[in-house]
Parts: structure tokens; C-alpha cells; sequence
């Protein structure tokens, strides 16, 4: 993957990135991103293998590497979406290797290829100083008393907001679809992907956000924002965040050593304390694991073949 | 013109100005062209060429984006001229106190990233937003709408004017307009035929890159527009590249539709410049009285003052309130005071503390890079003649047609192909050419319109004088053209500084600038942290920047004025 001729142009630029010197690991991940460089320096003082990080969101992560096909640079991914693994895996671009630390992984959150980092649940974030009543379940947020105080991460940008739609109507049926069109009417926004739905709620110009990533609404309150997370007891879709290791991976050893970092005793440490809950059932998180959640199972494969209709659908009946 | 270069002089200029333009941005447009002609030439393949092209004129999303675009650019170009050209034709033409402060202080704007500015306005305006904690109101209903969007970017981009304008009319001088006056006009007289005729090509200059920066502006649309359901191109683009699965031929296509805009603007403007002779300054000492203001010294300060309010303070504040908070929900409240969103700045080898390092690198280099070129590009585009003028004419024009999200695609299709022997790509080498390829319309129209008004006379008389060509391009004319290049390097420095779009699309893995720092922030991190970021980045830019302008002003001049 590394051109010498690269290395000689850079130094000629003199921009050299140490990138090109020392063993190094290159890994593209989703948020949060304080845990990518937690995760990469506790990686490198154990290894001292560096670790490239490139971070954005799911969608930005996949689409770098469609953009670099054909001349790939990562050795680790890590997205949000579970069905973004299951894609790279039919398309041939993952390496099969199964850690010996993911033993205490659940079973659906592991594959030949594929294994959960850690794992998020999709929530009502409430702000408590609103001066709204707390809303219960999800169609709360459709009443008067929401009105015009309700966001939404947008689901063609959120993965997780698109999974919330795709496990509501598997649960609910149309009701679903009924149920986002009187959020509509009752003038929800869908300003953006996820940080940008929870911000308007943290200064209260809006009261609750419709499907919020709860470890980021988690770490908000730990720093003492008014806000409070909500998981209706009629269920709700959690997403794992699939880590894989590219087919086309320079350092192969380095990536899987780093998957086995990520899924020790340290590395889920890190997870947990960014709110998300660890992989393995035998590392304790810091906020209500699985067994306190109503779990809607949601058939991924599915789902993705279904997207470019469901987010069509979505931005119809919300009449954007 | 006269002739004043051997051609191989010339010609050994134009190759060298020309391998640069062609590099930096003739190949990735090749490449954006070919994407769109060929749907799978990112795979390789030449298979089904133009069959999507009909969709530029075809299809209803990139219409709509196509003509909310040119609205939002046309609002935007309006909005400038409202608060830009009246300050600029007073700093131009009067003694305003403090002049050299004014200038500092409306450069900030180009140092506050838009995508900030836009969330500043948010968290001011909307409702339970910081107006509303002071003054009990707000204002949301206006902020997410179109309106709301074009006020946004007028106030990122009115500075551009204000600097062209006043810099502009104090070129002109006061010497045709003394000459007025003394043929029996009156001031009034002598201002509107005289002199604001002659600084038409600085105006229209300016007006053109307000025009490409409002269509090729990225962050306040996405802050926003996304509130308001309005969608230009820049958007659509992004979303095209950045939402899985990318679409490279739909994101190419709406590339195309965005150059031709450019293009055609710049045409227009081209035209306006060329069509007259616009030389201002032949040698002759020029008469810089400038008008006192006598009794209009307070309104004309008000008049600053507001603009200065609305356009720096407002939004600079908001920043600043923001970093320092405990929490949002905290709001304005000296309880809510709190530094600890600046320690994990400050933590010793911080990826933001590398963040900024690797910023303030490239927005330097990219300024001397720029500045280079450009001063090539302008010497040949102005003062030489035959083939390799017309050539470089045209390449000239090019930089102005790239709006940075399409140079970034054009970057990554070119640069990343498995063919190339070299590449840069997966460097931090690669962001400077993207920068470069960026930023160069600063310094090229800067330059031109300026060489523009230095009249060939000159060159001859050092030619005349026994000076050689070198010398006459190190002593006579690099020098006069040298507060344009000055003003137009601190503008790129200020911009790269800060870049966003191209930064998110190919920095490469480990390496993070001002930008991505901060966009990562809002996205992840905390806003307050996000906030901080900004506020050190513009500080430490503000500093520089005021620094090099008291450097110049003991050296006799200054970086705003001819």
C-alpha cells in the first residue's frame, strides 16, 4: 500500500506524516470520537504500533472507502451500522478473523468476519428543565404538549435514526408511518444527524429529541446538561458497531492485534466509559445494558436493500 | 500593451505558471469531466458515456438546487454591496479614525469558520438562544429561512467588498479626481464620474468572488438550510459523496452545473474590466489627500460601529460566551463559567494542539505557494502577448470555477488512481494542493486587477533605463504589486486556516486540521470544546494577522491600500 516514490514526495513537500516511518495501523471509525483516540494511544503504549485514525460519520467512513476502491488505505473499520459490515462482507472486501477475546460476545453480535465494538440503543432525550411532562413512549412526542419542541436525526445521514424507522415499522406496521407523520404535523424538525438534532433540545429552544444515540445523550448529562434518557418500554432498535479488518489490509498481524485490544478487558473499559455498552456481557457498562431494554429486532439485510425507498418514504410523509 | 518580455523570458514564465495551474487544477476538472461524461470511470470503465448528462437538465433535485443557488448567490451579492460598499467607499476616500483598526477588525469574519458563525447565529437567535436570555425575544422564525440563510453568509462574505472598494478607490487616487476639481466638478461630481467609474474593476472583482464563495459555501447551508428544507448545490454534493452509497457521477454532475455558473459570472465581470482601460497609476506621484469628515465624524463612526456590531461582535461573542459555558443549558450566567472545555485543548500533545500546528503550516505555505503563482499568472496574463498569454488567460480563469467541495472529488479521482507512479494522496502533502488549488483566485484577481492599473509605461521606462528584464520585474513591478499580493496572502492564510470541506474529504488518517477538529466536535465531541477551538484558532490567526500589518505599516504602507 505504502509507494516509496509516495514517501519521497512528501518529504520533498516537507509535510512528512510519521504515518509513512514507524509499524503503523490505519483505522477509519465512527464516533465517539474521544474513544477512536483513546482506544489508538492505550493501543500504541501496549504495542507501540501507531495508530492512523480517521474518524466521521458512518456514512462518511463508507464513503471514503467506496472513494479509495481502488487504492485502499484503511486495515480496521469501525461504522454504526450493522448492515454497513454485512454490505462489505458480500461485496468480498473483509478478512475473516474471529478474536479469541470476542468469546463472551453474544452470538448476533459476532460473525466470521465481523464483531461488535460496542453497542448503542436508540432513545427519547428529554430535556427535564423544558417545563414539558416526561414523555413515556414515542408517540408522547406527538402530542400537544410537544408541539413544535420535537427533532429528529435525519435518516439519511443517522444510521441509527434510519434503523429506529425500519424496527418501529416492523413492530408497529403503518402505524409507524402514521406515528412520524403526526410528528410532522406537529412541526418536528429533522435538522441534521445526530449532534445537530440534540443541540436545539441542550439550550431548550426544543424539548426532546426523537430517536437520540443514547451514549452521547449519556456523556451530555454526565457534564451536567438538564437531560435525561428515555427508552420506551415498547421497544426500541439497538445498534452494534460492527469492527472489521479490510481484505486488502497491509498489516494484517497489526489490525488483528488491534481487534483483540479493542474486545480485552482494557480496550472495553474504554468503550464503557464513553457510555456505549461494551461487546462482551462479562465487562460491566456504565449506564442500563440489553437485558433492561425492550430489544425490536430489526433483519438488517433486509432494511439495506429497502433504504432508498424507506428514507423516499420518510421525506414524503414528513413533507420535506 | 507594449511589448516588454524576450519571448523566452516570457515563455520560460508561462511554462512554469502554466505547469502549476495545470497540476493543481486543470487535472482534477479533467477528472470531474470525465466522471461525468463516463458514470464508471472511477472503476475504470468508459461504458455508458453521456448517458446521464441529459440529467443536468433533467432532473428535478438538481434543478431545484440549481436555482436555489443562484437565488441564495444573488441575495448574498445584494446583501454585500448593502453593508460592504458604503464602509469601503468611506475607508477609501475619507480619514476615518482608526482606519488601520477597522481594517483588522473586518478581516475577522474571514477568520471565523462559516459553519461556526452559523451555529453562533443559531444559539443566539433561536428560541431560549441568547437574545432571548437577555433581551426576553427571539428570533428563530427569521433565522431558519431563506432570508436567515442569506444574512448569514452576507455577513461572512461583505469584508471581500469592503476591501476591494476601499482599496480599490485609494489606487484610483485622488489624482484624477483633483484633476476633476480643478476642470470645475464638484466633489459629488468628481466622485461619481470620476472615480467610482474607475474603481469598477476592484468592485466587480469583488462582486464575482462573492458571488462564487456564496455558491461554493458549505457550512452555513448545512447548518441551516437543512432547518429551512432548502437545498443548493454545495449540499447536494456533499450528501452525494458523503452519504453511503456515494454517488461520484451525480456528485460530478452537479460539479459541472456549479463551474458553469462560476464561469459565466466570470465572464460578465471580465468583460466589465477589460473593456476599458483602467490604468490608474503611471509613476507620477499620486495625490492621497483624503477627505476629512469634519461633522460626519460621529455618524460615519455609528455606521461603522453597527456594521462592526452586527458582522464581528455579535457572532465573535456568541463564540466566546459558548466556550466558556459549564453547560448550554446553563446559558449566560457567571455560575455557569467554566475553563474545563479548554483542558483537553490544552492537554501537551493534544490532537488539537496537532490540529493546530498542521493548520498554521499549510495556511502558511499555501499563502507564499498561492502568492507565487499568482504573481507569474498575472505578469504573463497582463504584460505578455502572442499564444502563451491567451493560454494562460484562460487557465487563469479555472481556479474561479472550482468551487472547493468539487476540487476535493476532482483531488481524490485524480490523485487516487492505482495507475499513478507518484501520489500524494494519503499525505498531508495532498491538503496543500488542494489549499493551493483552492485559494489561488485571491491572489490571481488581486494581482491582475492591479497590474492592471500600474501602467506598461513603467516597465518601459526601467527598460529604457538599462534595466533587464528581471530586474524590472524585482525592482519596479513585484514591488507595486506587492500590497495586493500582501492583502491577498493574509486573506488565503486566513481562509486555509480554517478550510472545512476539502480538509473533511482528504485529510488523510491520523492527521487533523482546525477544521475537521472542530466539525468533529459538533458531530461527537462537546460544543463547548468545539467552541474553544475556534476561539484559540482565531485569536492566534487574528494576531498574526494584526502582527504583519504593524510590520507593514512601519514599513511605510499597508496591506490595504495601493
Amino acid at each position: 500500500m505504502l509507494r516509496p516514490l509516495t514517501l519521497a514526495a512528501t518529504l520533498a513537500a516537507g509535510l512528512l506524516p510519521v504515518a509513512a516511518l514507524a509499524q503503523t495501523l490505519t483505522v477509519y471509525t465512527a464516533g465517539p470520537g474521544g474513544l477512536a483516540d483513546a482506544m489508538a494511544e492505550a493501543f500504541e503504549a501496549e504495542t507501540g504500533i501507531r495508530v492512523d485514525v480517521f474518524q466521521g460519520t458512518t456514512g462518511q467512513v463508507m464513503a471514503r472507502l467506496e472513494a479509495e476502491e481502488s487504492n485502499p488505505q484503511a486495515d480496521v473499520v469501525v461504522s454504526a451500522s450493522w448492515g454497513s459490515a454485512l454490505d462489505l462482507y458480500e461485496r468480498g472486501l473483509l478478512m475473516e478473523y474471529v478474536s479469541p477475546n470476542a468469546e463472551t460476545v453474544p452470538d448476533f453480535l459476532k460473525h466470521t468476519h465481523y464483531v461488535a465494538q460496542g453497542i448503542s440503543a436508540l432513545a427519547i432525550a428529554w430535556n427535564t428543565d423544558s417545563g414539558t411532562p416526561r414523555p413515556e413512549d414515542w408517540s408522547d412526542l406527538a402530542a400537544e404538549d410537544f408541539r413544535d419542541l420535537v427533532t429528529m436525526p435525519d435518516p439519511a445521514q443517522s444510521g441509527s435514526a434510519f434503523d429506529l424507522i425500519v424496527g418501529l415499522e416492523a413492530a408497529r406496521g403503518e402505524d409507524a408511518w402514521d406515528l412520524l407523520a403526526a410528528l410532522a404535523d406537529n412541526q418536528m424538525i429533522v435538522p441534521g444527524p445526530n449532534a445537530a438534532a440534540l443541540n436545539p433540545v441542550l439550550q431548550g429552544a426544543k424539548a426532546a429529541v426523537f430517536g437520540a444515540v443514547d451514549y452521547i445523550s449519556f456523556g451530555r448529562a454526565e457534564q451536567g446538561e438538564p437531560v435525561e434518557v428515555i427508552v420506551p418500554e415498547s421497544g426500541t432498535v439497538i445498534a452494534p458497531r460492527p469492527m472489521m479488518i479490510l481484505a486488502s489490509a497491509a498489516n494484517a498481524e497489526a489490525a488483528q492485534a488491534f481487534v483483540d485490544f479493542t474486545l480485552s478487558e482494557a480496550g472495553q473499559t474504554l468503550v464503557a466509559d464513553t457510555f456505549l455498552m461494551p461487546a462482551r456481557t462479562d465487562i460491566e457498562g456504565r449506564r442500563p445494558g440489553i437485558e433492561a431494554l425492550t430489544v425490536i429486532e430489526v433483519d438488517a439485510d433486509a432494511a439495506s436493500a429497502r433504504r432508498d425507498e424507506i428514507i423516499a418514504r420518510f421525506n414524503q410523509v414528513t413533507g420535506r | 500593451m507594449p511589448m516588454v518580455f524576450r519571448p523566452t523570458a516570457s515563455g520560460l514564465m508561462t511554462l512554469a505558471a502554466a505547469t502549476a495551474l495545470l497540476l493543481l487544477v486543470a487535472l482534477p476538472v479533467v477528472f470531474i469531466l470525465a466522471q461525468a461524461v463516463f458514470p464508471e470511470f472511477a472503476r475504470g470503465s468508459l461504458e455508458g458515456a453521456f448517458s446521464r448528462l441529459n440529467l443536468i437538465f433533467e432532473d428535478a433535485r438538481l434543478l431545484g438546487q440549481t436555482r436555489n443557488t443562484l437565488l441564495l448567490a444573488a441575495s448574498v451579492m445584494l446583501g454585500c454591496l448593502v453593508f460592504g460598499l458604503p464602509i469601503g467607499i468611506l475607508r477609501g476616500l475619507c480619514h476615518i479614525p482608526g482606519a488601520r483598526v477597522w481594517d483588522v477588525v473586518f478581516l475577522i469574519p474571514f477568520l471565523i469558520p462559516p459553519f461556526i458563525a452559523a451555529i453562533a447565529w443559531m444559539m443566539t437567535l433561536q428560541p431560549r438562544g441568547y437574545l432571548w436570555q437577555i433581551a426576553g425575544f427571539d428570533m428563530g422564525r427569521q433565522l431558519f429561512t431563506f432570508a436567515g440563510v442569506a444574512f448569514v453568509m452576507t455577513l461572512n462574505l461583505f469584508p471581500l467588498v469592503y476591501f476591494a472598494v476601499s482599496r480599490s478607490l485609494e489606487g484610483v487616487g485622488g489624482r484624477f479626481a483633483a484633476a476633476a476639481r480643478v476642470s470645475g466638478a464638484g466633489p459629488v461630481r468628481a466622485f461619481l464620474l470620476i472615480t467610482l467609474p474607475l474603481s469598477v474593476p476592484g468592485i466587480a472583482a469583488s462582486l464575482l468572488i462573492v458571488f462564487a464563495m456564496s455558491i461554493e459555501e458549505f457550512g452555513t447551508p448545512a447548518a441551516l438550510a437543512s432547518r429551512t428544507g432548502f437545498e443548493v448545490l454545495v449540499t447536494g454534493i456533499y450528501t452525494r459523496l458523503s452519504d453511503f452509497p456515494i454517488d461520484l457521477n451525480g456528485a460530478a454532475l452537479g460539479s459541472v452545473i456549479l463551474m458553469a455558473l462560476v464561469l459565466a459570472a466570470f465572464f460578465v465581470q471580465n468583460w466589465v474590466a477589460t473593456r476599458r482601460s483602467y490604468v490608474a497609476q503611471t509613476g507620477k506621484p499620486a495625490n492621497l489627500d483624503k477627505a476629512r469628515l469634519g461633522v460626519w465624524t460621529a455618524p460615519v463612526l455609528l455606521l461603522f460601529t453597527l456594521v462592526a456590531m452586527i458582522g464581528v461582535v455579535i457572532p465573535l461573542a456568541a463564540i466566546v460566551a459558548t466556550s466558556f459555558m459549564g453547560t448550554i443549558a446553563g446559558g449566560l450566567s457567571w455560575d455557569n463559567f467554566d475553563t474545563r472545555h479548554y483542558q483537553p485543548i490544552f492537554r501537551a500533545g493534544s490532537r488539537a494542539a496537532q490540529a493546530l500546528v498542521t493548520s498554521g503550516w499549510l495556511a502558511v505555505l499555501t499563502a507564499f505557494l498561492t502568492a507565487a503563482i499568482a504573481a507569474a499568472v498575472a505578469v504573463v496574463v497582463v504584460r505578455g502577448q502572442g499564444r502563451g498569454r491567451q493560454a494562460m488567460d484562460a487557465l487563469s480563469v479555472l481556479p474561479n470555477a472550482i468551487p472547493a467541495i468539487v476540487l476535493a472529488v476532482g483531488v481524490i479521482l485524480a490523485w487516487n488512481s492505482p495507475f499513478l507512479p507518484v501520489t500524494l494522496y494519503g499525505t498531508t502533502a495532498i491538503l496543500l494542493v488542494a489549499y493551493a488549488a483552492i485559494l489561488l483566485p485571491y491572489p490571481i484577481r488581486y494581482a491582475v486587477a492591479r497590474l492592471r492599473q500600474i501602467g506598461g509605461s513603467l516597465d518601459d521606462a526601467a527598460r529604457v533605463a538599462g534595466a533587464s528584464q528581471a530586474q524590472t520585474l524585482g525592482h519596479v513591478l513585484l514591488p507595486l504589486m506587492a500590497p495586493s499580493l500582501i492583502a491577498a496572502m493574509m486573506l488565503v492564510f486566513a481562509i486555509a486556516s480554517r478550510e472545512l470541506v476539502a480538509s473533511i474529504m482528504l485529510a488523510p488518517a491520523g492527521v487533523r486540521t482546525v477544521g475537521t477538529f472542530v466539525f468533529a466536535q459538533f458531530e461527537q465531541g462537546s460544543v463547548q470544546t468545539g467552541m474553544a477551538m475556534s476561539t484559540i484558532a482565531i485569536v492566534i490567526t487574528s494576531s498574526i494577522l494584526l502582527a504583519v500589518n504593524l510590520w507593514l505599516a512601519r514599513q511605510g504602507g499597508s496591506a490595504f491600500s495601493g
